[in-house]
């Protein structure tokens, strides 16, 4: 129960400092919004499109291109808000439908429509969607003015006979498969991969950066003052680490649930994902606790923890994806799993890319639990000899 | 007479740091309403002795017993008797001054109902009831010093030990603390005072302990110290009339120790000037001499501590 007391105590102080809250909840957030814009994976394309024309077969195109699996279609109201957002790169491309789209297909001349993109390669995803549309529509026509040609009834009948039957031919689909292994990465969805990557840096960083507490409770004579208390040694120790491993869970299930709700992430199995969180939010808080036990000043400490949370994840894989060092650099792959971070992106691969469950993280998460039970032993018998001898 | 129980007990305390030995046996004892002062410079081995004695450091030797319990840096029951004001503030900046002593109340496992109440009692006696839900970093350094006080408090320890408590402490706030102490001690109380202050040790406490170098070098009251080292008191008799015949008059008494005319006047050093002063009086004005003023100087503590160590006490 003390020990709930002095963690309890260490997690409101530690949420008493705005700064905190900021650093820990809403700047991660807003990174993994950034970095997963700038460089996500896959998510569906986004096809602006500027309507000119009046007329039916304008407004059936729109229609036909919104049916379109795997892209966004978005409208607009004027050219110019279309084009600038295109060159702003919120979308990958945009489409201009000519004022007399009706008019010349009906003339059965040849009209254009206009497809505005940064780049080719950039519209090229959406350039197959805007012509499978198009050749949708063109069979109908070819249909209605061919009924028209025939005299077996009028353009518009010829249409309106073409579209019904066009809606009971069945589609042929193209089924995709990889030949090889999966290529994981290039399987997450936009925010995926830069979400899990900043949840297990900023838990980590988080934690060294809060040993900073452990270490001003120390050089404040808290901690002795509770030591002569009737509370054992090891409450204590329990009670600190359980106050820094209280700040990583919180944190971590702050970004996880955030990201859920705001950007769709796909975390895979929750069980998994949870015990992922709670044992690498131990591996933070071990690392806490040992670095609370080694430095005597809080600021070398907090300046430490920083450099040291952002080199081990930039090594253990949270900036530059692990499989970028599997396939360029294989001898650095090796040396991420040096870190807690690689073994902890591993366990998420597992759950998130190979669809797995609780049971197929156990080896990754036995081995984050070894680099906890390390950490714990070694601040504990550091702690114990600091504050008694 | 009454014969009131120890509190606290110890004996033979020793601890070294390295080649340094910090304190070398060490030994006292302090009852139930007894304020027992460690008095001695800085570095002497006070704050060292205190943490043995508190079970914050483990002891290279000796023995501790609280309240009849043995203590040790395992101990809890032990500690369930001891309230600590360390010489550094140890409290949370960060956390109100409610928050702190409910905090270190819980720790003591104290009952919710009861700790609220105790809080409240104890902001009452620090006076701090109006700033109790303030973050103490907002507190002045008197204002922390006395809740620092507070925290040693809020348990109704049987032992209390302060460990330098005035220590950067304005005038007043000194006083208050001062006058806290001797309100503790007269309820029942038995403190553990250290101090480097020769006025706080004098005014404070029944015995005293002169430390230094890690070792006890005397112990007692104030007049069993002062009488242990041969020191006497002075007294200047501001006088008219035949002073030589005054002077020839004393020495008959068996407590002035030395006499002579000085500056128009008589001076001597005697045992006790508080039980010998009328006989003194009476001697000097038999002998025809008219005394206008008198002026007693006891020997104080820092005298004593000189005349023990060789040293002076701010040395």
């Amino acid at each position: 129960m003390k020990a709930f007391t002095i963690a309890g105590t260490n997690l409101r102080r530690w949420l008493r400092d705005r700064s905190n809250v900021f650093w820990a909840f809403i700047f991660p957030i807003l990174l993994i919004l950034v970095l997963g814009s700038a460089f996500g994976g896959s998510s569906d394309p986004r096809l602006g499109i500027h309507n000119e024309g009046d007329g039916p077969l304008a407004a059936d195109l729109v229609v036909l291109l919104e049916e379109q699996p795997g892209m966004q279609v978005i409208q607009f109201e004027s050219r110019e808000d279309l084009v600038a957002t295109v060159e702003r790169g919120e979308l990958e491309a945009g489409l201009l439908i000519p004022v007399d789209y009706d008019a010349t297909l009906r003339q059965g001349a040849m009209t254009s429509v206009e497809l505005v993109a940064r780049s080719a390669e950039e519209a090229q995803a959406i350039s197959s969607n805007v012509q499978s549309a198009l050749t949708q529509q063109s069979v109908v026509l070819r249909a209605a003015f061919f009924v028209e040609s025939e005299e077996v009834g009028s353009f518009a009948e010829g249409l309106e006979t073409a579209e019904t039957a066009s809606m009971n031919v069945a589609d042929v689909t193209v089924v995709v498969s990889s030949a090889g292994e999966p290529v994981g990465f290039f399987q997450l969805g936009r925010f995926d991969a830069s979400a899990q990557q900043q949840m297990l840096l900023f838990v980590f960083l988080t934690s060294l950066t809060a040993s900073a507490a452990l270490i001003q409770t120390r050089r404040l004579g808290v901690a002795r003052r509770m030591m002569s208390t009737p509370t054992p040694v090891r409450t204590i120790l329990v009670g600190e680490g359980m106050g820094r491993f209280a700040v990583a869970l919180l944190q971590g299930l702050f970004i996880m649930v955030g990201t859920l709700v705001f950007f769709n992430v796909n975390w895979g199995d929750p069980v998994g994902a949870a015990a992922i969180l709670i044992v690498f939010s131990l591996v933070g808080s071990g690392a806490a606790m040992l670095m609370g036990s080694l430095f005597e000043n809080d600021q070398q400490a907090a300046g430490l923890g920083v450099l040291l949370g952002m080199g081990l994840a930039a090594l253990g894989g949270c900036m530059v994806p692990l499989i970028i060092f599997e396939f360029f650099a294989p001898t650095l792959f090796q040396v991420a799993h040096i870190t807690p971070h690689a073994w902890g992106l591993e366990a998420f691969d597992v759950l998130v890319i190979e669809n797995g469950t609780l049971v197929d993280t156990l080896p990754f998460l036995a081995i984050l639990l070894g680099f906890a039970g390390v950490f714990y032993l070694l601040a504990i018998w550091r702690l114990r000899r600091v504050l008694t001898r | 007479m009454t014969i009131r129980a120890n509190v606290l007990e110890c004996r033979d305390l020793k601890k070294s740091f390295g080649d340094n030995e910090a304190v070398k046996g060490v030994g006292f004892r302090i009852a139930e309403g007894e304020t027992y002062g460690l008095l001695g410079p800085n570095g002497a081995g006070k704050t060292t002795t205190i943490s043995m004695v508190t079970g914050l450091l483990e002891r290279d030797d000796g023995e501790v017993t609280v309240d009849g319990q043995p203590l040790t840096t395992a101990s809890v029951d032990a500690k369930r008797a001891i309230g600590l004001v360390p010489q550094d503030l140890a409290i949370y900046p960060d956390l109100t001054a409610k928050e702190n002593l409910t905090f270190f109340g819980r720790l003591y496992d104290m009952p919710s109902g009861d700790l609220k109440a105790r809080v409240a009692e104890v902001l009452e006696i620090i006076g701090l009831t109006d700033r109790a839900d303030d973050r103490t970093e907002e507190f002045s350094g008197g204002m922390k010093r006395r809740l620092n006080i507070g925290l040693g408090l809020l348990h109704k320890p049987r032992l209390l030990l302060l460990d330098e408590p005035t220590v950067g402490v304005d005038p007043q706030s000194r006083n208050a603390i001062l006058e806290s102490v001797e309100l503790l001690s007269g309820e029942g109380m038995a403190v553990l005072y250290t101090t480097h202050y020769m006025e706080e040790a004098e005014r404070l406490c029944d015995r005293v302990g002169i430390i230094d170098l890690g070792e006890i070098k005397a112990e007692g009251t104030r007049r069993e110290l002062v009488q242990m080292v041969g020191q006497h008191d002075r007294i200047r008799l501001q006088a008219t009339g035949p002073c030589e015949a005054g002077v020839e008059a004393l020495a008959a008494l068996a407590v002035v120790k030395e006499a002579g005319v000085r500056d128009g006047g008589i001076e001597m050093l005697v045992d006790d000037a508080d039980q010998s002063l009328a006989q003194i009086l009476g001697k000097v004005s038999g002998a025809g001499v008219t005394v206008t003023s008198v002026d007693v100087d006891e020997p104080n503590l820092e005298s004593v501590f000189l005349h023990l160590t060789g040293r002076a006490l701010r040395d």
